[in-house]
């Protein structure tokens, strides 16, 4: 049950659909997550009972240095209000999604009938019931473009603010884009940023999907990340934890048709008096398909670290291929990790592998790097470096590895106090 | 250049070396003989400054300086160079990162300048001569998947980067083919000078006869028991070590 002072505030907000309230008032009935919640257990948000919330943000502007590469549009929600700036692609658009349903009643009723998205938890009830009207970018038929469309998130406030944003993207078949999402705050009050990601899938189509989070230490940031697949079709999802002072990912797949392949890899770098949990969900549905986790984290200072890998391989998903692996090292002996793995299978024709290790920097490699006159910090440098550049160098794209490079090993570099020569 | 006198080291309540004395001038070499498990390779990790052993009695003078006084690194930068048994694999950090990071970190130490990355690679070159060591093997990571014999031959090689004053080489000749061997004997020799020393831990005669030792010492039970000159090898691979530990018994 929500706080009754923020129920009284949350009720003022008028103008709500019914289905809107729907939403809300299940919200208010569950409150916002503890850890007596199994899916929270180790990053309880009790303590957003005690802001004063405004529940509706102000509206921002910004404008963000262009990326290094060449481009002619970017992407940006602010506050939970998403347009473009400057020209899209031919064949790609940016509507409201009522608009874009309206359009399309054809998908509109193939998307009513979706599977429910497993684990459905307050905060998505809390966007759903205040981020209606939402944008979705849709991606038509056979369109491919090679040069990432940069999606600039964006939340602030001048007061305590709960921002709830949320965007649709649709890839029609045979279609083909890189979405680097920069997810950003500017706030030195408490952010409570509720973002909810939908993303179909259809046919053949590829995405590539980066997602860089760098925000502020006063803002709890939450992502959830639902991705629909259909046949044939490649997701390859990268997720860059950098900053904030709780960081909870949510990413889903659901595997919809046969011959799709999810690739899902994660870095998380806490340091102190930071947070970052991930809860993935791989749902196998269909046969013949394939799933790839390759989850890193570098634990810093007292930094908290949670990864709950969920696979189910459902009864029809016979020829299911699917790998896990979550390695994390702790560099501070203040620091902890949790991590469950949880694999559920009722197909019996299937090759499933997980695989979750924490521990130091090995000792011996230490040794052997230090008796060659590297000092210890050096060694340590170099070892969480190539630990860490195994997720970053999955990533195709020069430009955006090395920024993501830079970023990652400044911050590890920062709060371990090492430097390289 | 050093001067080991009766060390003590334990691992927890193990006691490993049993009172070692060792004397090392420029310009020698030492073999040090002993069966399997006598101490050779804790000697050789205590002296590179391995904490996980204890030293509880004895010293160590390396050019006059208390040697178990320095960090493993600072022991590197002061002239010290172990080859390990077993060198360690260290995925991710390609060799020339690997030696970059030394060279300019014991040139720190030292007070010199770093070294520039035109000096490093025309060096780094030069050097991978000496043992004919495979070019590709050097954008690789460090020992990841090397066969035996290339983990042997790159620690020579790291020791031709560092030109140490000590170079212990910890039973490099194990496990390399005849014309490794070799390659890697004539490294070493080219490496010697009338100012270095080297410290060879074998249990073969075979690596002495390319590169030959001034003094051998036997190893057994982590104390020296005995000590001579080239002779007393080619005793040892024809007698075995029963005829000096019943001595002792
Ligand atoms: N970390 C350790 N923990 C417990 N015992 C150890 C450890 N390191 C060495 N020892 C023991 O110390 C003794 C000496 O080992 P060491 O490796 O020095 O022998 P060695 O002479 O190099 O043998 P080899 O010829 O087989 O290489 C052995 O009995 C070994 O088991
Ligand atoms: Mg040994």
């Amino acid at each position: 049950m929500l706080e009754k002072s923020l129920v009284d505030s949350i009720k003022t907000i008028d103008s709500l659909t019914q289905a809107q309230q729907l939403a809300l008032g299940k919200f208010i009935d569950k409150g916002f997550p503890t850890s007596k919640w199994e899916e929270w257990k180790y990053a309880s948000l009790k303590h957003l009972n005690e802001r004063n919330w405004k529940w509706s943000p102000e509206t921002l502007s910004v404008n963000i240095p262009k990326p290094a590469w060449k481009h002619s549009v970017i992407i940006k929600t602010l506050n939970g209000n998403t347009h473009s700036e400057g020209t899209l692609p031919q064949g790609i658009a940016l509507l409201p999604v009522s608009e874009f349903m309206a359009q399309n009643p054809t998908f509109e009723s193939v998307w009513k009938v979706r599977n429910p998205i497993l684990d459905q938890n307050s905060l998505y009830d809390l966007n759903e019931a205040l981020a209606s009207n939402y944008a979705i970018l849709w991606v038509k038929k056979g369109v491919k473009i090679a040069e990432p469309l940069l999606h600039h998130y964006l939340v602030s406030g001048q007061q305590d603010t709960a921002v709830q944003s949320k965007i649709f993207i649709y890839l029609e078949e045979d279609s083909e884009i890189t979405w680097f999402e920069q997810q950003r705050s500017e706030s030195s009050h408490a952010i409570l940023s509720n973002y909810v990601q939908e993303i179909w899938v259809s046919k053949n189509a590829h995405l590539t999907l980066i997602k860089d989070q760098d925000l502020q230490q006063s803002i709890t940031h939450v992502d959830h990340t639902f991705i629909f697949q259909q046949e044939s079709s490649l997701v390859d999802a990268f997720t860059f934890s950098i900053n904030a002072a709780y960081l909870r990912n949510n990413l889903h797949f659901y595997i919809d048709g046969p011959q799709v392949v999810s690739n899902l890899n994660g870095l998380y770098v806490p340091g102190e008096d930071q947070l970052m949990d991930t809860h993935s969900v791989v749902d196998h549905r269909m046969p013949h398909s394939e799933s790839n986790e390759l989850y890193k984290g570098v634990l810093m200072g007292n930094a908290t670290g949670v990864f709950n890998g969920k696979i189910f391989v459902r009864p029809d998903a016979q020829k299911t291929n699917a790998f896990q692996s979550c390695k994390n090292v702790l560099a501070s002996d203040r620091a902890t990790m949790n991590t469950k793995p949880q694999l559920e299978i009722w197909a019996d024709d299937v090759k499933c592998s997980h695989g979750t290790t924490t521990g130091q920097l090995s000792d011996e490699a230490l040794f052997y790097m230090r008796s060659r006159g590297i000092s210890k910090a050096t060694a340590q440098t170099l070892l969480l470096l190539a630990f860490v550049q195994q997720v970053i160098d999955k990533l195709e794209h020069a430009e955006i590895r090395a920024e993501l490079s830079e970023k990652i090993v400044n911050k590890i570099q920062a709060s371990l106090g090492l430097t390289l020569l | 250049m050093l001067s080991v006198k009766n060390l003590h080291a334990r691992i927890g309540e193990k006691e490993i070396l049993k009172g070692i004395n060792l004397e090392v001038h420029a310009g020698e070499v030492h073999a040090i003989m002993g069966p399997n498990g006598s101490g050779k390779s804790t000697l050789a990790s205590v002296l590179a400054g391995r904490s996980d052993y204890e030293v509880s009695e004895g010293s160590v003078e390396f050019f006059g300086k208390d040697l178990l006084d320095l960090s493993p690194e600072a022991r590197a930068a002061e002239g010290l160079f172990l080859a390990f048994q077993y060198p360690v694999e260290i995925p991710g950090v390609s060799i020339t990162n690997f030696m970059k990071s030394a060279i300019n970190e014991i040139r720190t130490y030292r007070g010199q300048d770093p070294m520039d990355a035109v000096q490093f690679l025309k060096m780094f070159k030069e050097k991978m001569a000496y043992v004919n060591i495979d070019q590709s093997l050097l954008s690789r990571a460090l020992n990841e998947g090397f066969s035996g014999g290339e983990k042997k031959r790159n620690e020579i090689f790291q020791m031709a980067v560092l030109e140490p004053k000590l170079a212990i080489l910890d039973e490099t000749d194990s496990g390399l083919d005849i014309d490794a061997l070799r390659i890697v004997a004539e490294g070493v020799n080219k490496l010697k000078t009338p100012q270095n020393a080297t410290i060879l831990v074998t249990h073969y005669q075979r690596l002495l006869d390319y590169i030959i030792p001034d003094f051998v010492h036997v190893l057994y039970k982590g104390k020296i028991v005995k000590s001579g000159n080239k002779d007393l090898a080619l005793e040892l691979e024809e007698r075995g070590y029963d005829w000096i530990i019943s001595a002792l018994d």
